[in-house]
């Protein structure tokens, strides 16, 4: 009886002890949540996300994972050109390499958005490095999801004619298929991670985000045809992040 | 830390106050035609939508060979974001935005681009273009 207290005693210090140090598993996990905030003219955004990442290479410097984001945008009278199909906007429409292809501008209308608002929740995947204990780098990209927003109205300007609708809606539906091919409203961040420290960290950001509306009274009527009621507003902005370690 | 999360608050609240609206100049203008300008239609006396008090005429000038809108003894609510426009209806689906409403009160002149069909674009608005209401409007005769 004494051998066996004496064998729990041992047994559960020692489960104590590796409960206290993290396990290699663990460590190998890079958890935090993250509020950013943007700002650009007339228009501006906050992004609330979760990112799961794990660490990988020999010396664990390089981060990859997935997450889910919040992010709201707000503006006044921004500008939203014709969103697609990518043939009409775009030189060519290979996926990836479209980033590099043409504009072509001369098939694109132009829809004033009074006051665009909207609410997105979308998965992402993100990709870090780190330079030192206290300074890392990363990216990160939306890729499907779905939008939520008010209705407001917009000015349609195409071929000389102007008109209003005014029942302009946020597109419902988002995913990344790479450039003018993307649907929906999609947040991407270029940042620079400053670690304060084992739970805080501040980020300087770089965001990309595509929002997207659709009319629902009027549609552009392109020289080809077609029909097209969505448009895009490409937004680059900068901004700053705070991150929370678990 | 809590210094951190005041700044991030400023910065939110810097962001908001700027989307705050801003009315239309509340000052007396007196820009007249002149001589120089022929009278292209009669004056037509502005109504107003409900809460809103517009007053005054609207009139389409020739002057120097270019068709101009004159809004005369004018005087509206002040409201933000007020667009004139020429337009086909009533309320703004198809027009042609001659510029932000310079002043609340007095006389205006507007520059119409090209030489669109009056007998089309009848209609004189008073309209705040953010919120998409309209204040009065005419029709011109």
């Amino acid at each position: 009886m004494k051998k066996n207290i004496i064998f729990l005693v041992l047994l559960v210090s020692t489960c104590g002890v590796v409960a206290q140090s993290p396990s290699p598993k663990t460590k190998k996990i890079n958890k935090y949540a993250d509020l950013a905030v943007t700002a650009g003219a007339s228009q501006g955004s906050a992004a609330l996300s979760y990112v799961h990442n794990w660490k990988i290479g020999k010396k664990e410097k390089w981060e990859i994972g997935i997450g889910a984001r919040l992010t709201s945008y707000f503006g006044v009278k921004k500008d939203y050109v014709t969103a697609g199909p990518a043939r009409l906007t775009r030189s060519h429409t290979v996926p990836f390499l479209i980033f590099f292809a043409g504009l072509e501008t001369q098939n694109w209308d132009t829809l004033n958005i009074q006051r665009p608002f909207t609410n997105s929740l979308n998965a992402s995947v993100n990709f870090g490095y780190h330079f030192s204990k206290k300074i890392s780098a990363g990216f990160n990209i939306d890729l499907i999801g779905v939008t939520v927003g008010r209705k407001t109205s917009g000015i349609l300007t195409g071929n000389g004619v102007t008109r209003i609708d005014p029942e302009v809606k946020p597109s419902a539906f988002n995913l990344l298929l790479t450039g003018d091919h993307d649907l929906g409203s999609l947040n991407s961040e270029f940042f620079l991670a400053y670690k304060l420290n084992n739970k805080w960290s501040l980020r300087a950001i770089y965001q990309f985000y595509f929002s997207e509306h659709k009319t629902t009274n009027l549609s552009q009527i392109a020289a080809d045809g077609t029909l097209n009621n969505r448009f895009r507003n490409k937004i680059n902005a900068f901004g700053i992040g705070i991150s929370r370690q678990f | 830390m809590k210094n951190i999360f005041i700044g991030a608050a400023i910065a939110f609240a810097t962001l908001l106050i700027g989307c705050s609206k801003n009315g239309t100049a509340p000052v007396v203008l007196d820009e007249q035609v002149g001589n120089s300008g022929t009278p292209v239609t009669a004056a037509s006396a502005f109504m107003s939508t409900s809460g809103q008090s517009v007053t005054g005429n609207a009139r389409v000038y020739m002057k120097d060979n270019k068709l101009v809108l004159a809004l005369e003894n004018f005087s509206t609510t002040n409201g933000p974001d007020l667009h004139v426009y020429l337009s086909k209806e009533m309320y703004p689906v198809n027009f042609i935005d001659l510029g932000r409403l310079r002043a609340t009160s007095g006389n205006q002149i507007y520059d119409i681009p090209g030489t669109p069909d009056l007998s089309n674009f009848k209609y004189v608005l008073i309209h705040c273009q953010q919120f998409n209401h309209l204040f009065g409007y005419t029709i011109l005769k």
